[in-house]
């Protein structure tokens, strides 16, 4: 729900949202200190949806990379390019989102892999899922979502191989 | 601390822009992005949607030019601009795009039409509306940040 102004003495109202509001960022990225460098590779079609999904992550400090096709998507990781994270659309250009997911995941990539989309129905979903992505997220992507999740990642590589180094 | 006037009136536009549910909570997370170093983030992404929407636009409208309605494209077409919509939060367009993308599943070609020209109507007011916003927000100036006492 967006946040309102209260009525009464606007002028500092209006400050005490904006420092509110600066607060809250402080709150997001310093909840999330990573201990370790994350990457994350973000297939979107959509330059907009890209961007932004790129930028998102960038401000929680994970190195991005992007592309906006299936075909693209799998040359990449079949290039030997190595993601903590792959977040990917399900309708993509020249191969879509639901076949490029199975061509990473028969290449025998393990890593985490967000299905970021607009929904149609519980059908699509369940694709998605039948097609290799760890988790289905409804666009747009957002902190509440994705915190937990480059958490998880964090803990996971601090534990299994200690700070700096990737998990496959 | 800022208490001018032009502030006063940003934040009214601003509030007025969610109470009259052209954008919803989405734009808050793009104004979280927004900082120092990047003062004018939220225009710039604004601006990119809807450089890059245009196209999709056009798109659909040759395709309901053509009959049959080739629903699958259409719908694949809406789906992206769905996608785009709702990541800088244009709440009432993302609304009109579901709402189309219902009809390419039923197959109902006049329910896309009138759907679709209700979109493009939205679409705009919400242009004119950011736009607006946007300058009065270059004149205002930037926000004063708070800092931390050392």
């Amino acid at each position: 729900m967006a946040p309102t102004l209260p009525s009464n003495d606007q002028a500092s109202d209006q400050d005490n949202w904006d420092n509110g509001r600066l607060a809250r960022k402080r709150q997001l990225l310093t909840e999330i200190v990573l201990r370790n460098r994350l990457t994350a590779l973000v297939v979107d079609g959509d330059t907009t949806c890209r961007v932004l999904e790129q930028l998102l992550l960038r401000s929680y400090g994970v190195q991005t990379q992007g592309v906006d096709n299936g075909r693209d998507a799998v040359a990449f990781i079949a290039s030997g390019v190595k993601f903590d994270l792959i977040i990917i659309d399900m309708i993509l250009p020249v191969l879509n989102g639901l076949e490029a997911t199975r061509q990473i995941r028969d290449m025998g990539v393990h890593c985490k892999m967000l299905g970021v989309t607009v929904c149609s129905g519980e059908s699509e979903r369940q694709a998605f899922l039948a097609a290799g992505v760890d988790v289905f997220i409804e666009k747009p992507l957002d902190p509440e979502h994705l915190v937990p999740i480059l958490r998880e990642l964090d803990g996971q590589l601090f534990v299994e191989s200690g700070p700096l180094v990737m998990y496959w | 601390m800022e208490r001018n006037p032009m502030r006063r009136q940003l934040a009214i536009m601003r509030q007025s822009l969610f109470d009259q549910g052209h954008v919803d909570e989405q734009f808050v997370q793009l104004e979280e992005l927004q900082d120092d170093a990047n003062p004018n983030f939220v225009e710039e992404v604004v601006t990119l949607y809807y450089r890059d929407s245009a196209r999709i636009i056009l798109n659909i409208e040759q395709a309901l030019e053509r009959k049959p309605f080739d629903f699958r494209k259409l719908d694949a077409y809406m789906h992206q601009f769905k996608g785009s919509s709702s990541s800088i939060g244009a709440k009432k367009v993302k609304a009109e795009s579901t709402l189309f993308r219902e009809y390419c599943k039923s197959g109902n070609g006049e329910g896309c039409m009138r759907s679709f020209q209700q979109l493009k109507k939205e679409y705009a007011t919400l242009r004119k509306k950011l736009g607006a916003y946007f300058q009065l927000a270059r004149q205002a100036g930037p926000v004063e940040t708070a800092s931390r006492p050392k």
